[in-house]
């Protein structure tokens, strides 16, 4: 028997992964002048570098896109390459869907497919596409150490040198996690640049994680998706905002925070150096935040409420904000952001005493989901930052705030605020008796619905009508009660009983704008700091370069 | 911390785009000096618009104010840009030609009455279809009598700007007063991308739309008069100062031998952007206007 073990050892090659990534670099090593492969060579490059039915990372989240890499990937010949499993954070060009109707990928696990996410319905009933599964962003990073180690990854910089050395700049996003999944277990690293130079403002990625690069043949595309016009910010969600504040923020002393990009969250920011301060509230909550640098935080950040930002990616046109305020944000040695996904997930999860975020959607249970009929849209980050983590130990006075049982051994709580109107659009209303999310994921084949934030970990939920402390409630039927009596005229909302809506005010489970002190005719757009991207740019001093998209001047 | 929160000036300005039809109408006027004419409580509605399920407004979009502007009679019509997208129907266009009509009843008989327009429309009602083109061609003719007596001064802030029939209407006037958030163009950037294709015009180009029908761009064609900041003192300054200027000497859109001259001038073989157009176009002086 240990004769056998002995031999077994002797005979097995332990180095096939790093032996196939030579065979397959000295494919193309006469193209290449160091890690630098001509731009004329990248489709027959790719097509020696990937091998049929690999397992590929494309870098492309809801902000910047490896798409030199993509639009050259679809011209592959599906000949050569065939069945990939591409792995995407965000499904957002037209081109990563042509893959799968050329045949060159078959199968996707993704986190996001916003832009994307009619056709990847339809490509899906077509048979077209598989889906491994849905993810959120950590989660699906997270995978690639473990059971979807990649063997050959695609993606984007600002600038590269001579020897590879990699500048990701502001917009760094999910480039080091992904390239460290690859470099460390023999998969091949490819990355567009916009530049080659002979030297970069700093190493984000050092060369040797690198196998080849190629210039781009235009800068990498990227979305200003954080990006909330103040002029579309209506009155209802001024009042939710000023609810926020008081019947939330004041209320469990919340200083460390993540806000999702709807405009209601868009409203808290520019409320701040005005409702919160008339309340004295500076210093005392929203100091610390894991946020991409929203342009409506800029108010905020200039007038002193703002201590420090983490950021995800960064956004376009901040970046000279950005690089004139270290103090608040991360930066390099050379003065540009650090922005990191996976990083500032993580503070998102564990270090931030709650996370805030608009729905499309939600069920009496308080479950939500954008997935909406015929769409399947993913979750990106959301549901990561949307939950209460069970591995959190520290305490900060919002987490013990929420902690309802005075038992020692129980654990505190971090703050899941979902805000949403009783009625969308169209007159439709947001609470509904069954999420679409049912059955879509039904129709998708799918082991389980796609919610986007589980209605137990919904601390709060935040309507036009007030605020339903739902971590307080006791039993299901009493938190359906309270989630009832703010879903307005909505078929949930239909269920509240006056008495019982009269009681649980009074238990401070619902709480209704009076009961707070918020005077709903306060709630007016002249209570924002900012009320258009103009008066951004003044804030900002001119530092904050608008976007041409949201320029209306 | 405790340092007081210094708001900058730009952003402490009282806006006007902000404000409702309503309220810019009476910003602009003498305070104390107006009242409405056929307002809400009057409840004259649109009779076409609930036939089409769509709720109609009790002032149909349209706020008439009569007063004084700089201490001189005066009739103030504002469209608003929120309903309806401050589209011409049957009763917003006969309040808007009646006040005109009625001013110049008043001009002719000895008390010069000015009219300032507030114009946040995208022209016709398509809801109401003849009526409304009706209706843009009678308050052209109301405006081309008035103008005869007492100026006539257009605003348009933003943001919906000025365009289609109502565009002419703006042609027709003494005065043009616009923000550099306003536009001003005869077809919408959506209706020419419809209709000529996204090659043409593509209506998401902001920096495009803006740089043919932005203020900036009108005021420095010389199509427009003055450019002004979105402020609401400012803007009151601007349109007294048109009541006091009285007429123009000749109304633009009667040099019609100028803009011929200027039309010809261009070299329209290949494309001109909107800079060098404002320059070309500006190289003979401009005769009429009280700039």
């Amino acid at each position: 028997m240990e004769y056998a073990v002995e031999e077994q050892q002797t005979t097995r090659a332990w180095a096939t992964r790093r032996d196939e990534k030579k065979r397959r670099m000295q494919l193309v090593s006469s193209w290449m002048n160091g890690p630098v492969l001509p731009q004329k060579y990248l489709v027959q490059a790719l097509e020696s570098l990937i091998a049929p039915g690999d397992r590929i990372v494309l870098e492309g989240d809801n902000q910047k896109q490896a798409d030199f890499l993509s639009r050259s990937l679809v011209k592959a010949d599906p000949k050569k390459l065939h069945d990939l499993h591409l792995i995407i954070s965000s499904i957002s060009r037209p081109e990563h869907l042509t893959l799968f109707e050329l045949g060159i990928a078959k199968r996707v696990d993704f986190a996001f497919a916003g832009p994307q996410s009619l056709r990847v319905a339809q490509l899906l009933e077509d048979g077209v596409l598989e889906i491994g599964a849905i993810h959120t962003y950590v989660e699906l990073y997270a995978r690639l150490l473990v059971d979807l180690a990649p063997n050959v990854v695609l993606v984007c910089a600002e600038q590269a040198d001579r020897e590879g050395n990699l500048y990701t700049g502001p917009n760094t996003e999910d480039t080091p996690v992904i390239v460290e999944a690859a470099a460390f277990h023999d998969a091949i690293v490819i990355v567009q640049v916009n530049q080659i130079v002979e030297k970069l403002p700093r190493v984000d990625i050092p060369s040797s994680w690198v196998d080849v690069v190629v210039e781009g043949d235009r800068p990498y595309a990227i979305e200003p998706l954080f990006t909330r016009d103040p002029r579309q910010i209506t009155d209802l969600q001024i009042l939710i905002g000023m609810m926020v504040i008081r019947g939330i923020y004041e209320r469990h002393q919340v200083h460390s925070l993540n806000h999702g990009i709807g405009f209601d969250t868009a409203a808290i920011e520019l409320l701040l150096p005005t409702y919160g301060e008339s309340l004295g509230l500076r210093g005392k909550i929203c100091e610390h935040w894991a946020l991409n640098p929203h342009p409506t935080l800029i108010p905020a950040i200039e007038s002193g409420w703002v201590r420090s930002v983490h950021c995800f990616g960064s956004e376009v046109g901040m970046d000279e904000y950005v690089r004139a305020r270290p103090d608040v944000f991360f930066t390099g040695r050379d003065g540009s952001l650090r922005s990191n996904r996976v990083l500032c997930q993580l503070a998102g999860q564990y270090a931030v005493d709650g996370f805030i975020g608009s729905t499309l959607q939600m069920d009496g249970d308080a479950n939500s989901s954008t997935v909406t009929a015929g769409r399947i849209s993913g979750f990106g980050g959301a549901p990561n930052m949307g939950h209460d983590p069970h591995g959190r130990r520290h305490a900060s006075p919002a987490w013990l705030d929420l902690k309802t049982n005075p038992s020692p051994t129980a654990r505190g709580r971090k703050l899941v605020v979902q805000t949403v109107e009783t009625f969308a659009k169209g007159d439709v209303p947001a609470f509904v008796e069954t999420l679409d999310a049912v059955e879509v994921g039904k129709k998708a084949g799918m082991p389980i619905a796609p919610i986007m934030i589980y209605g137990d970990d919904v601390s709060h939920v935040v309507t036009e009508e007030g605020i339903a402390y739902l971590y307080k409630a006791e039993g299901m039927e009493e938190r359906r009660r309270a989630l009832a009596a703010v879903a307005g005229v909505s078929p949930i909302g239909l269920r509240a009983k006056p008495k019982e809506t009269a009681e649980l005010r009074q238990r401070g489970i619902v709480a209704y704008p009076e009961d707070i002190g918020v005077q709903r005719l306060q709630a007016n757009r002249s209570l924002l700091a900012a009320r258009s991207m103009e008066d951004l740019v003044a804030w900002s001093g001119g530092l904050y370069k608008v976007p041409a998209k949201f320029r209306s001047w | 911390m405790s340092s007081a929160i210094v708001i900058p000036a730009y952003v402490r300005r009282h806006s006007f785009i902000e404000l409702d039809a309503r309220a810019r109408a009476q910003s602009l006027m003498d305070p104390g000096s107006w009242r409405e004419l056929v307002g809400p409580f009057d409840r004259i509605e649109s009779p076409w618009l609930p036939m089409q399920g769509i709720a109609p407004q009790s002032d149909d979009g349209c706020v008439v104010l009569k007063g004084t502007i700089a201490g001189k009679p005066a009739v103030l019509i504002a469209l608003e840009g929120k309903f309806q997208a401050g589209s011409m129907g049957e009763v917003s266009g006969a309040k808007m030609t009646a006040a005109l009509d009625l001013a110049t009843q008043d001009s002719q008989n000895g008390k010069k009455t000015a009219a300032v327009l507030l114009l946040e429309t995208g022209g016709v009602r398509l809801q109401e279809a003849n009526l409304g083109l009706a209706v843009i061609a009678e308050v052209m003719a109301s405006i081309l009598a008035l103008r005869e007596h007492a100026p006539v001064i257009t605003v348009i802030a933003g943001t919906v700007g000025c365009f289609g029939g109502m565009s002419i209407a703006a042609g027709l006037s003494s005065y043009i007063v616009m923000t550099v958030e306003a536009r001003l163009g005869l077809n919408g950037p959506e209706v020419i991308e419809q209709e000529s294709g996204i090659e043409e015009f593509d209506s998401s180009d902001k920096a495009l739309i803006w740089a043919i029908n932005g203020g900036e761009q009108r005021v420095g064609m010389g199509v427009a008069d003055e450019l002004v900041l979105d402020d609401a003192e400012k803007i009151a300054a601007s349109v007294q100062k048109y009541v006091r200027a009285g007429l123009p000497q000749v109304p633009r859109s009667q040099q019609v031998e100028l803009y011929r001259e200027r039309t010809a001038a261009l070299d329209t073989s290949r494309q001109i952007d909107p800079l060098t157009l404002r320059k070309s176009w500006n190289r003979k002086t401009n005769q009429g206007g009280a700039r």
